[in-house]
């Protein structure tokens, strides 16, 4: 066998396998060994049967260590004066009406915090030498003082790395553990944000290095890359290196392999809605997922560019209570997997999302995971007449009332990602995948005007076909902080120059040749005195370019008021063999040698004898005419009434919603 | 259908009325990402000193996003006056900052504009949204003066028309420029705020598109008795009786002080009485505050007692009677000086309220936060020749929960306002931040500790003008249930001579190389430290 591409997706429960073999997708699941989610892996390559490889792997290793908060004990440097920044923030409080409100994650306690007698100004100027004695001092207490991993904060350092270089020097001569600067993880500006970035690097650091030190132990002869949260992949050792940008790199797959799949079934500009149990992710692509570099994690500000995905709270585990006004409420409190849904019969006595779908025949209680874990419709029905009662409805308005209350609530994360950015929703196409998004996906384009809902084949396995896609792509940046007018062209050029010769160091490391890449550059502008930016690519009249997004984003621009250039951005990627993914010829549209039963189910208060329908069964060109249940492995699809769905070549099955 | 009309059923669809609450608020949330996104003002870009919202076509709150507290009971009287004041044709937007025709402080701008539907004569809605300008003129730069009347603190302007069908008044913009310190700053705020509230127009039109303005203007009305209804759930819950608690401004900046803030608490049922008869008369310094300052104050205090969010709309009013003898501290008449009403008043008004509230809840209420917002206001020209005026709000302690401790370095109750990136700071302004740390050890002992408060020192490139409007310098936050008080705050000037001590409200001139040093209170501690 050749070489073969294998994405590796390794999830709570199961590590996904998708990789091309003889012009076909070939899918593997293995159970997840949370311990040690290598030995999954190399379980699933043997029963594959597969060996020198390219490995492409998502990894959560690094997103749980922050969460579960089980990262490195690790210390912090800071210019002196400056060790609470990290602990300050941005000194606001998470809820602005809750007297509970809790501390913010900080991961660095103040004993763990050394300051170091020095200063550069905004222009990189040094203002303070860096003391000798001060930099000796904080590194023999460093070094005495067990940590797993340090991080190096200094102010303006993006503007002179100078003084953050001469303390790594000094650490690296009396320690041996894991070190990381900030202006080599983010040479932007904003303190904050730029030490807990650092921050966290440091704090997962370890914990992958370690995990990926496992992984290519156990496959000395695998090329091995891993995914990022910006929607591309980085060598094994760059990884190990900058292990924050894998922080979220789970839900990056996914968006990665949507868009190829929106993309083939000819639906470029697609919003992605995966919907899970307690929280739904979208994002917006127009060809290509849409970046951001704002986002956190657990509260901790993590500044990298990455794909702009927005989460809110309502998934299918969402509960559902009377408020003390007398409203319906679904969420953000989830039943989570323990105890879960009352139908999951673990214990759950909340009425979920999942149980009032149930209970509207939107699932069916005998074909989750294929039969393999079935539902108990029952205890549901008692739950929601007594909720019913309380609100004075029919049990069955109740649940269509949770539905459509979750609905809105997902609604306007999309309203988050399209109209807020200046993006009209009904331009684009919905793409459903995870667990419970196909369930809403119909009734969630309709609200929104959008013309048409795609459900890709095998939904569940989008991220690993993601990682499988997804370019080698590493992002450059620096701040400049200049005005349009008056720079001098060569001012910019030499930093972009600056920031390529960085990449190319970094791609030789990696072996890949300067040739292969593509080099994409950008700068984030603002009106003078603004205080947030918008990326436009470098090339042209940037300034036109930015009046532009300005009038499309915010509905308004002033061409006479003077830009500034805040950070210079660098996209390099190394394209890698992707295989294509072939397209089956359409069969006749006649569905029914899918169509397994009938079922009952309900919309508007109406009920409907539906057809139920196997996925597998589905044939290219098959057409689905709603009311109808689509159900597979991972997850069921909702065709409502009026509706009409087909299976194109590639296994889509698209839903054209109208009004 | 009159858009004020009683809706012709009290029935509601409890899924309708939650589909409608998030649609109204996440339309006004709309507003306020596309005013702080493209605002040029560090206090509205960075620290996010804004509000928006949505009101029906009487000038009630139909919505308001989850921006300032402050703003929560002010911003209807914005909406109110403009109303009263003007006449509003489409494609109008109505300016405001007068403290005693709808505004808070002065460098709040509010904007107002109608929206109409289907072409009737009458706006059907209203939006509205207010900024925390960096400067409307007055004595010193940052506009939060220790003055003695409205007059010295800025450009006052009553409901007019900044915009009138589309197109910018340009006398009244001209008027406004001239008046202030940073003009070209106040156009691009304007201008941001005149988009976010077209952003909430298209919003607001969008839904009444969907649902028609029937069923809209139906569920406003069920928004509001919801709002309503919650409100007197959470006043059901504090026990009846009658609860009395006095605190004190330290002083008006003018040599007077303290300046006692009394309470009295009056529940009855699922009815409110707060009366702040015996609060001491309006002050000659500039930290009175007017009716809606103390509308907003109260609103708060009984939206965080209870563990369920009340929607912020007109309904949440409705329960609550809030009295204050006219010409006190906290509903002064004009032309009082109103600067450190809204930001520092405001915080005591609290600390009073949640004080009665504490004998009847004690399990619920915490000891007092900071009680200061630590306004700290330089003004001078830079050395490219550029006048600056910058203004920024520092942090304290939280006070100590019944189980829990206070947060540390955090904005507490009013104010939630970031501050100003150092790295930011010293890209736009002619100063070097020298320190940046929690101030350890000033939160009040208790069985739970009271957070600490923050020290913040600027250094000066060049000469500039201080101005400092802060209180709890005398005395601490005040502990509860046996636990002891937050340290007071300091503010110190470290200059070539060494350091002194300065006023909590103070205006000098210094010079280049002075270092300004803001120690912020703690909090109050909560419980005896022995544990009994």
């Amino acid at each position: 066998m050749g070489k073969t591409i294998v994405g590796i997706d390794t999830g709570g429960t199961f590590t996904d396998f998708v990789l091309m073999v003889d012009g076909e997708l070939r899918v593997h699941k293995e159970l997840s060994t949370p311990d040690n989610p290598a030995a999954a892996i190399v379980a699933g390559l043997d029963y594959l049967g597969i060996e020198s490889d390219d490995l492409v792997h998502g990894s959560t290793v690094a997103t749980n260590a922050l969460l579960e908060q089980r990262g490195a004990r690790t210390a912090l440097v800071t210019t002196g004066g400056f060790e609470d920044v990290l602990e300050i923030g941005r000194q606001t409080r998470q809820a602005i009406y809750d007297l509970g409100v809790t501390k913010r994650l900080t991961l660095v306690a103040a004993d763990d915090r050394y300051g170091v007698r020095e200063r550069v100004g905004p222009r990189g100027e040094v203002i303070i030498a860096l003391d000798a004695a001060s930099l000796a001092d904080v590194a023999s207490r460093v070094a005495a003082g067990d940590y797993e991993a340090v991080a190096i904060c200094l102010l303006h350092a993006y503007a002179n790395p100078e003084h953050e270089r001469e303390v790594r020097r000094a650490l690296e001569a009396v320690y041996d553990g894991f070190i990381t600067a900030s202006h080599e993880v983010l040479p932007e500006f904003r303190e904050y944000e730029r030490t807990s970035t650092t921050v966290v690097n440091a704090y997962v650091g370890p914990v992958m290095q370690e995990y990926l030190g496992d992984l290519s132990d156990r496959m000395p002869d695998a090329r091995i890359r891993v995914m990022q949260s910006n929607g591309g992949s980085i060598s094994l050792s760059a990884a190990q290196r900058f292990p924050v940008q894998t922080v979220l790199s789970g839900p990056a797959g996914g968006v990665v392999g949507a868009v190829e799949m929106a993309r083939l079934a000819g639906y470029p500009d697609t919003i992605t809605f995966d919907m899970g149990g307690t929280s739904t992710d979208v994002s917006l692509c127009r060809g290509e997922p849409a970046r951001t570099s704002e986002s956190s994690v657990a509260g901790l500000p993590i500044r990298l560019p990455l794909i702009d995905i927005h989460t809110v709270g309502a998934g299918g585990g969402s509960i559902a209570y009377r408020d003390p006004g007398g409203a319906l409420r679904v969420g953000p409190r989830s039943a989570g997997a323990m105890p879960g849904p009352i139908c999951y019969g673990r214990g759950g006595a909340e009425i979920t999302v999942t149980d009032a779908n149930l209970l509207l025949g939107r699932l069916s209680a005998r074909h989750v995971l294929s039969g393999g874990f079935e539902l108990d419709p029952e205890p549901v029905a008692a739950a929601m007449n007594g909720l019913a009662d309380d609100m004075g409805m029919s049990p069955l308005k109740l649940a269509e009332g949770v539905v459509s209350v979750a609905n809105t609530t997902m609604a306007g994360a999309i309203r988050v990602i399209s109209v807020e950015r200046g993006f009209d929703p009904r331009d684009f196409s919905l793409l459903s995948f995870g667990g419970a998004g196909s369930m809403h996906a119909a009734a969630l384009a309709a609200d929104l005007g959008i013309p048409r809902v795609i459900v890709p084949p095998a939904a569940g396995i989008l991220s690993a076909l993601g990682m499988l896609l997804a370019d080698i792509v590493r992002d450059y940046s620096q701040t400049v902080m200049h005005t349009t007018e008056g720079l001098d062209p060569q001012v910019l050029e030499a930093e972009f120059a600056r920031l390529e010769a960085t990449a190319l160091a970094g791609f030789e490391l990696d072996g890949v040749a300067a040739s292969d890449l593509t080099m994409e550059r950008s700068l984030d502008v603002r009106y003078v005195g603004q205080g947030y930016e918008l990326e436009v690519p470098a090339g042209g009249d940037f300034a036109a370019t930015f009046h532009a997004h300005h009038q499309r984003r915010y509905g308004y621009s002033d061409s006479g008021r003077a830009t500034e250039i805040v950070n210079a951005r660098l996209r390099v990627a190394a394209p890698t063999d992707k295989p294509s993914i072939p397209s089956r010829e359409l069969q006749g549209s006649d569905a029914a040698a899918a169509v397994i039963d009938r079922h009952a189910m309900v919309f508007e208060g109406q009920r409907h004898d539906a057809a139920l329908i196997d996925r597998e069964l589905l044939c290219p060109g098959n057409v689905v005419q709603g009311p109808a249940l689509i159900v597979e492995y991972s997850t069921t699809t909702v065709v409502p009434p009026g509706v009409r769905g087909e299976i194109d070549g590639f296994g889509n099955l698209i839903m054209e919603i109208t009004k | 259908m009159s858009p004020t009309a009683t809706p012709a059923s009290t029935e509601y669809d409890p899924i309708r009325l939650e589909v409608f609450r998030n649609l109204f608020h996440s339309a006004a949330e709309e507003m306020g990402v596309a005013l702080c996104r493209t605002a040029f003002s560090p206090n509205i870009k960075e620290r996010r000193d804004y509000s928006c919202a949505i009101f029906d076509g009487a000038g009630r709150t139909v919505a308001q996003g989850d921006h300032m507290p402050v703003h929560l009971g002010s911003m209807p009287l914005s909406v109110s006056a403009a109303i009263e004041h003007t006449t509003m044709e489409p494609g109008d937007v109505v300016i405001v900052n007068d403290p005693f025709r709808g505004g808070t402080h002065l460098p709040d701008i509010t904007l107002v504009q109608p929206v109409f539907i289907n072409g009737d004569e009458v706006p059907a809605f209203y939006v509205a949204n207010r900024a925390h300008h960096s400067d409307v003129g007055g004595m010193t730069p940052g506009s939060m003066p220790l003055a003695t009347s409205i007059f010295q603190e800025g450009i006052r302007i009553p409901p007019i028309h900044l915009v009138r069908g589309g197109e910018m008044v340009a006398d009244v913009l001209a008027i406004v420029l001239a008046n202030v310190r940073t003009p070209r700053e106040r156009e691009g705020d304007l201008t941001a705020q005149i988009a976010s509230n077209r952003t909430g127009q298209r919003r607001v039109e969008a839904i009444v598109a969907k649902y028609g303005l029937d069923e809209v203007t139906t569920y406003i009305a069920h928004l509001r008795t919801y709002a309503e209804r919650m409100t007197r759930e959470a006043i059901r819950r504090i026990p009846n009786g009658t609860y009395r608690f006095e605190d004190a401004m330290d002083d008006d900046g003018q040599g007077n002080g303290p300046l006692p803030i009394v309470v009295t608490i009056t529940i009855d049922d699922d009815h409110a009485r707060i009366d702040f008869a015996g609060t001491a008369p309006q002050a000659q310094g500039s930290i009175n505050a007017n009716y809606a300052i103390t509308l907003s104050a109260v609103l708060y205090c009984f939206r965080v007692i209870v563990p369920f969010s009340i929607p912020a709309n007109h309904g949440t009013l409705v329960p609550l009677e809030v009295v204050a003898p006219d010409g006190c501290l906290v509903n002064a008449r004009e032309p009082s000086a109103m600067a450190a009403g809204n930001v520092e008043t405001s915080q005591r008004i609290v600390d009073t309220v949640l004080g009665a509230l504490a004998q009847a809840m004690p399990d619920v209420i915490p000891a007092a936060s900071s009680g200061t917002m630590n306004n700290t206001t330089l003004g001078g020209t830079d050395l490219e020749g550029n006048e600056f005026a910058y203004y920024e709000t520092v942090a304290g302690g939280m006070g100590a929960r019944p189980k829990a401790d206070g947060l540390d370095a955090t904005h507490t109750h009013m104010t939630n306002s970031l501050n100003t990136p150092i790295e930011v700071l010293e890209h736009a302004y002619p100063f070097r931040v020298v320190r940046y740390e929690v101030r350890r050890g000033s939160g009040g002992a208790g069985r739970y500790r009271g957070g600490d408060g923050v020290r913040r020192d600027i250094e000066l490139l060049v000469p500039a003008q201080l101005t400092i409007l802060s209180d709890r310098r005398k005395t601490g936050p005040y502990g509860l249930a046996g636990g002891s008080p937050g340290r007071p705050g300091r503010n110190v000037i470290i200059g070539r001579d060494g350091e002194r001590e300065i006023p909590g409200k103070v205006t000098e001139q210094l010079a280049a190389g002075d270092i300004i040093s803001v120690r912020t209170p703690g909090g109050g501690g909560f419980g005896r430290a022995d544990g009994g």
